[in-house]
């Protein structure tokens, strides 16, 4: 990457089911907390990438009303219909033109409002899918674990050990919506089967939340920041459409991946790295997006968790924030995963910190079985 | 640094209120095919993919997902950009900026819309919908100030742009028969455009003044249509842009501000509240920093061609001179003297504009497409009668507080 970008402020909400304030509330707060952690004033931004989907928001153009609780009026303002992991690869990319020099990325979904397990219903093919009325994203989820399953002999409890890791993660988590201390593997498999074989604590809860990241170029990172974290890389691919994809392959987010480590320069991921934030809708996909990340073989992701590897003690942790499956509040859950690297990175992470972590990466997905992927690496100083 | 990037190729459909011999993912691939073979590359010379529409007005979500391999998307780098009236205008500028950055050399940017896949007009249930939010929460947790506000702001653009015009005409001195002269002049340039909707050979303002009276000042023949269609431009870096392409039209400066939304939402909202919706804060300050970043001084001398969103008359004139192009309140007479017409001394919309043609998602798209295709010196019929050297697109959308506003000329930055 040609020019440093660097991230001088970050803040995410108290996410949860029902967060009881307008939409324009839930965003200006942490707003405003963001530009306080990053010590400037609104005048400074340059420009705002909000993040945020019609359907999920359940109005149309999404992003009105929200000027003023971004900060975004009289400002340059634009909207990705993505996961906010895209918005910030997007927000880079004009800080890099040097058009602007502070950028504030922006992301929520507000998931009372509209079920987005039904506005799923309404992205597949129109013409032939929605007709069928069969797939939404939880029963292609569902089909994708199965195959999974079978072609590398993985059982439910391997994906149940996967949810037991996160969901004791989030515990101490204070902004994860499902905080669940002690599950075990049993109480995964024994809650509501959704579609087998997936039960409600293998997937992600549904969340109102929101999630900030103000980003500057680097000569004004160093200025009003003492320590920026800096975007070393990053990549973003989209699969083509459910019925025409290998779902046993998330080639999309190997590309990405693969994208991201060249600009970083990283070669050996595993030891590179020292930790990953991902978003994980399902339990299975953990294991997947791990793989296809290149941590390990395909199909041998189930012996990261079964040896302890990403444990939060272990070598290379992953999710110690407890993931998607504490928190889901869908476009803004890439960019929880950024504000959750930038705290591990800075060491602020309280309970759930991990020791000495210089190099972190965040993932965001968004559509039906992770069709599109962005991948963040951050690094400290 | 921003790195030199310019439109190499431009790909429109026919406009037609139902296009029903595709469907939504057709059309849109209709679109792209054109810009690449304009370009003269495929596919697989396309690093990147920007698009976008408004996805409640064709009843998809993220569309992109579904039709994302018949524009291309599969396999590569895919953005999907969505910000309302100026989706095409945040699409044609995020395409730049995927190039400017040095991230991507060649971008494709494509957007549509095909409102007759809805049951009605999507700027009839779809704009309702823009308060749907705040109703829902209203319903659960009761009514305050603000949610009833964003619940009664709302209305469908022509209830925003009838206050709009009459706020311009009451300061401008501007009278109803001046916009039936502008929807003519629309409607004949529309008929020299042959992917425009609204298509009327040789209209006179006469013939628009006899159409009924809708909502004062705006008549049945002022008003766009709603249209199904899709728009695409092919956007890359120098090298490859002057090896593929003889006059490329190159992005010269480009800015996206916008307003608080308009309209009773006053100090206890946020901040300043805009009373008066043709002030377009947002447009002054775009136009501004566009044209400081394009190095133009003069914009009234300087610019050659603009291509402005006008889906009703009235915006035509406000925003050329909200954006630079004539003093405060003169923009009707420059156009009773025919200035912007086709072969005036300032052309405006030549290609029917928005007021012809409304496939919404692309139509801020479209002006971009449009203002290239006169510096590239391809617009065919419509290519106004002079050299193209500058030429601006603008882009207007949301709760009238949305502003994109581009520079394309006929040389890099320099």
């Amino acid at each position: 990457m040609g020019e440093k970008i660097g991230i001088i402020g970050y803040a995410q909400s108290h996410h949860q089911y029902e967060v009881q304030k307008t939409r324009e509330d839930l965003v200006f707060d942490v707003v405003k907390e963001a530009l306080a952690k990053a010590g400037i004033l609104r005048e400074e931004l340059g420009t705002v990438v909000t993040s945020s989907t019609d359907f999920l928001d359940g109005r149309t153009i999404s992003n009105v009303f929200l000027s003023m609780a971004v900060g975004a009026f009289l400002k340059d303002e634009s909207k990705v219909e993505e996961d906010g992991t895209s918005s910030l690869m997007y927000a880079v990319m004009k800080l890099i033109t040097g058009a602007y020099d502070v950028a504030l990325v922006e992301a929520h979904t507000i998931g009372w409002g509209f079920n987005p397990h039904q506005v799923s219903f309404y992205t597949v093919d129109p013409l032939v899918d929605r007709q069928f009325g069969v797939l939404n994203d939880v029963s292609a989820g569902a089909l994708q674990a199965k195959m999974y399953m079978d072609k590398y002999g993985v059982s439910e409890g391997d994906l149940a050990a996967v949810a037991v890791k996160n969901l004791g993660n989030g515990a101490v988590n204070p902004y994860a919506s499902r905080r669940m201390a002690d599950v075990s593997a049993t109480e995964v498999l024994k809650s509501k089967m959704f579609f087998s074989p997936i039960t409600e604590l293998m997937m992600s809860p549904i969340t109102d939340g929101c999630a900030v990241v103000i980003l500057a170029s680097e000569k004004k990172a160093r200025s009003v920041c003492k320590n920026p974290v800096w975007i070393e890389g990053m990549g973003n691919c989209q699969d083509p459409y459910l019925r025409d994809r290998n779902l046993l392959s998330l080639t999309a987010l190997k590309k990405a991946g693969q994208a991201a480590y060249q600009m970083a320069g990283i070669s050996d991921p595993v030891n590179d790295l020292d930790l990953l934030e991902v978003s994980e809708r399902y339990a299975h996909e953990e294991l997947m997006i791990c793989e296809a990340l290149g941590l390990a073989r395909e199909g041998k992701g189930k012996f990261l968790v079964e040896n302890g590897v990403t444990t939060k003690c272990g070598e290379l942790p992953v999710n110690p924030s407890g993931g998607a499956l504490c928190a889901d509040p869908i476009c803004a859950t890439g960019l929880v995963r950024v504000v959750e690297c930038c705290k591990q990175i800075n060491g602020e992470a309280e309970d759930h910190q991990v020791s000495g972590v210089k190099k972190a990466l965040a993932h965001g997905q968004f559509g039906i079985c992770s069709q599109k992927n962005t991948v963040i690496i951050l690094g400290g100083e | 640094m921003f790195r030199n990037c310019a439109i190499i190729g431009c790909g429109q459909t026919k406009h037609t209120s139902k296009r029903r011999d595709v469907s939504a993912a057709e059309l849109a691939a209709e679109a792209v095919n054109a810009a690449l073979v304009d370009a003269g590359i495929t596919m697989k010379d396309v690093d990147c993919v920007v698009s976008g529409n408004m996805q409640g007005f064709g009843g998809i979500a993220q569309p992109e997902q579904w039709l994302g391999d018949w524009i291309g998307c599969a396999g590569k780098p895919a953005i999907r950009i969505a910000t309302g009236g100026t989706t095409g205008g945040s699409v044609g500028q995020g395409a730049c900026y995927t190039v400017a950055s040095g991230m991507y050399n060649v971008s494709l940017a494509v957007a549509w819309e095909k409102h007759s896949d809805s049951k009605e007009a999507g700027a009839t249930t779809g704009l309702a919908h823009v308060g749907m939010g705040n109703l829902f929460h209203a319903l659960a947790y009761g009514l305050s100030l603000k949610n009833l506000i964003a619940t009664t702001a709302v209305g469908a653009a022509a209830g925003v742009a009838v206050y709009q015009a009459r706020y311009y005409m009451q300061r401008s001195g501007c009278r109803q028969e001046h916009l039936d002269m502008v929807a003519a002049k629309n409607r004949r340039c529309a008929a020299k455009n042959p992917y425009a909707h609204l298509q009327w050979p040789n209209c006179q303002p006469e013939d628009i003044a006899k159409t009924d009276l809708i909502a004062y000042p705006f008549r049945y023949g002022h008003v766009c249509p709603a249209s199904d269609g899709a728009s695409a431009i092919v956007v890359a870096e120098e090298k490859f842009a002057r090896k593929h392409c003889k006059q490329p039209a190159w992005f010269k400066g480009l800015a996206s501000y916008s307003d608080e939304e308009n309209q009773l939402q006053s100090e206890n909202y946020g901040g300043v509240g805009v009373i008066d919706p043709s002030e377009q804060m947002g447009a002054r300050v775009s136009a501004m920093k566009a044209y400081k970043m394009a190095g133009i001084t003069d914009p009234q001398k300087e610019v050659d061609l603009a291509e402005i969103y006008q889906p009703f008359p009235s915006q035509e004139l406000i925003f050329s001179e909200r954006l630079g192009l004539f003093d405060e309140g003169t923009a009707w007479k420059h156009m009773e003297k025919g200035e912007t017409d086709i072969n005036g001394r300032l052309p405006i919309s030549v290609s029917g504009g928005v007021n012809a043609t409304n496939a919404i998602g692309s139509s801020a798209l479209q002006r971009i497409l449009e203002a290239a295709l006169q510096i590239m010196g391809k617009a065919g019929e419509h290519q106004v009668p002079k050299k193209v050297k500058t030429a601006v697109a603008h882009g207007w959308g949301g709760v009238t507080n949305y502003i994109t506003f581009t520079v394309l000329g006929d040389t890099p930055r320099g």
